[in-house]
């Protein structure tokens, strides 16, 4: 019985991760329409920055920060320098994005080789908590906090304030944003690199939850476009959920029929697609 | 609905078989053609056994890019899972081969069936979706196939893959070196001119058909639908054969054969060369080859400069380097017709 309650918090706290990446992919793609598949590489560049800065002797939090915030600029200057002349061009940005990830990836496994590294768990997070039989990790009950709590914060932030107002204007109609007076081009900035910066977080945790290596990028970036699909584009409730979801099959899929683990969770994932392509809670498409 | 370039109706395939044309003009391509098989069956001999494998290879991926383009540039669907047709016929030789001692004709077979299949359920599941929606619906489904080839370690070996696959069901001529590459070029070109025809059979016309416009084909009586399916089996069948000639050369197959890097890769050798042109995927496959082993020479970071290379063609290259060329020669004859008065040319 206590096996399976850790196997299901696993999971939930795999699926919190999930959503910590793909959270900012949802504001990203789901909301900009933005596809960047570079959304694993800024989570690899968050991850290995503060890891780099950490074990240089830098405070954890500081170096937390300052990677979030490096990852954030990096990612408005890619907006401006490079998607902003793909806006709206999907395939073009999908081959652009794809090379900036290549080149990121490629720079990392330059300068701190191909081997997984183990970022440390955030301090004060270390060590087990234990609940009258059942022990489990502090660090891993927190990430399921923290990814409910990013999930609030970002959906009353779209929703509840004037920004929130404006990026939502700006996103169902650019024309008619840009008449009344918003600045359509700068919120598209902000806001991608807000979702950078998220991707960048998620990496600084992610690290310490599965480790870090240049490959690791790119599956964490598969699994969260799943995320952001499966629970709908632009639909932060939908992306919680879609989160939990795929980390309770994958744990599941893993401890019940190991053969069959990444088809189980691929194939549950095309066929949804297939019959209902605009994901759980995602609008109809209007094209 | 995302078409990859323009959304200018492309009439190449028909204007090559146009009436008035003189029979020099008509038999000119053809010959051009035949000169240029007969030269390239003699790059073994002029190059060392390394230049000869990276030969083989650019004209294998470049039958994978042609086949993918049947999809892509003449079906106007975006795939994001080529790899998994490709890796299919890799493993039909790992599997086939080891298991049941298949000689390379049951495989040849057997992998245009399993990759017209695949290619049909792939077309099947992706009826419903366009744009963005089908690239990731065949990149999951393709995704799929990788965690069976990752995780049914009893039947692929896992992450190891099959090592030590033998050619020895290969007649003796055609088993190393120079000799598999004459192979391959003979079934790549066989490939190509079966590819050549389909996209300018009757078939292949109405798949071009419903890129245009669905709703004018449907009501023109025709079902896109089976259209759309029909072009995805062409496509894996095709794209499974050069994943057999790939693990053929290697020796060995492994999970890289189904990786999702081989689906990105394909898709920018076709928008590279030029995805509206039959030959635009080829081209862009060989020169990005040929720009990994010349770069390779000189630096350890191909990675990055391939991610320059991504860049550049997203940025610059939309039509790729035929749409180019194309809009160029275009722009020539406007002016020089303009000049002396014809304008029956310059229409377009």
């Amino acid at each position: 019985m206590l096996t399976w309650l850790t196997h299901t918090v696993n999971g939930l706290a795999y699926g919190s991760l999930l959503f910590l990446v793909a959270s900012g992919l949802t504001i990203t793609f789901g909301l900009l329409r933005t596809v960047n598949l570079a959304h694993g590489a800024f989570y690899l560049l968050g991850g290995y920055l503060a890891y780099d800065l950490a074990s240089d002797g830098t405070d954890y939090w500081i170096a937390l920060a300052l990677a979030v915030l490096a990852a954030a600029a990096m990612g408005t200057v890619v907006q401006r320098a490079f998607l902003h002349y793909v806006a709206g061009r999907e395939l073009p940005q999908i081959v652009l994005t794809l090379g900036i990830a290549y080149i990121i990836g490629d720079q990392i496994l330059a300068n701190y080789g191909g081997d997984p590294v183990a970022p440390q768990t955030p301090p004060g997070l270390e060590g087990p908590v234990t609940i009258g039989d059942w022990t489990f990790p502090k660090f891993r009950l927190v990430m399921i906090g923290v990814a409910i709590a990013v999930a609030v914060f970002a959906g009353a932030l779209l929703r509840f304030t004037p920004t929130g107002a404006k990026v939502r204007a700006a996103v169902d109609d650019e024309e008619i944003a840009r008449a009344v007076g918003i600045r359509v081009p700068l919120i598209f900035l902000l806001v991608f690199g807000f979702g950078t910066g998220l991707a960048a977080f998620a990496g600084v945790w992610g690290g310490a939850f599965t480790s870090l290596s240049p490959d690791s990028g790119f599956d964490m970036l598969l699994l969260a476009l799943i995320v952001v699909v499966v629970g709908g584009l632009g639909s932060i409730g939908g992306a919680l959920l879609a989160a939990f979801a795929v980390g309770l099959i994958d744990q599941y899929g893993k401890v019940w029929f190991p053969e069959w683990a990444l088809f189980t969770l691929y194939a549950s994932v095309a066929a949804l697609l297939a019959v209902r392509p605009r994901g759980l809670f995602g609008k109809a498409v209007t094209r | 609905m995302t078409t990859p370039t323009s959304t200018k109706p492309d009439t190449r395939p028909a204007a090559a078989a146009a009436p008035g044309r003189s029979a020099p003009r008509r038999w000119a391509p053809g010959a051009g053609v035949l000169v240029a098989v007969a030269l390239l069956m003699f790059v073994p001999a002029a190059t060392d056994s390394f230049y000869t494998f990276v030969a083989t290879r650019m004209l294998l991926l470049g039958l994978l890019a042609t086949a993918f383009n049947a999809v892509f540039g003449f079906g106007g669907m975006s795939s994001l899972g080529h790899a998994a047709f490709f890796g299919i016929g890799g493993y039909a030789v790992g599997i086939g081969v080891t298991r049941w001692d298949w000689s390379p004709g049951t495989v040849l077979a057997a992998a245009l069936a399993a990759g017209a299949l695949a290619g049909a359920v792939f077309g099947l599941a992706c009826l419903r979706v366009r744009g963005i929606y089908l690239l990731l619906l065949t990149l999951a489904l393709a995704q799929a196939l990788f965690g069976l080839a990752f995780y049914q370690t009893e039947w692929t070996g896992g992450d190891n893959g099959i090592p030590n696959i033998p050619r020895d069901g290969l007649p003796a001529a055609v088993r190393e070196g120079d000799g598999y590459y004459r192979l391959t070029l003979v079934v790549v070109v066989l490939c190509v001119a079966l590819l050549w025809m389909y996209q300018r059979s009757p078939l292949g016309m109405s798949v071009v058909g419903t890129r245009e416009s669905e709703s004018r084909m449907s009501a023109a009586g025709y079902r896109p639908g089976a259209l759309r399916t029909v072009a995805f089996a062409v496509s894996g069948a095709f794209s499974a054969v050069a994943g057999v000639l790939e693990v053929y050369l290697q020796g060995s197959v492994s999970t890289a054969s189904m990786s999702w890097q081989i689906s990105a890769d394909v898709l920018v050798y076709a928008i590279l060369g030029g995805a509206r042109h039959f030959f635009g995927p080829f081209l862009g496959a060989v020169a990005v080859t040929g720009l990994e082993v010349w770069v390779s020479t000189y630096t350890d970071r191909w990675m990055t400069v391939l991610g320059v290379v991504y860049v550049v063609t997203a940025l610059f290259l939309a039509d790729g380097v035929l749409g180019r060329a194309a809009s160029l020669l275009r722009l020539a004859r406007t002016k020089s017709g303009a000049g002396s008065g014809t304008s029956a040319e310059a229409r377009t």
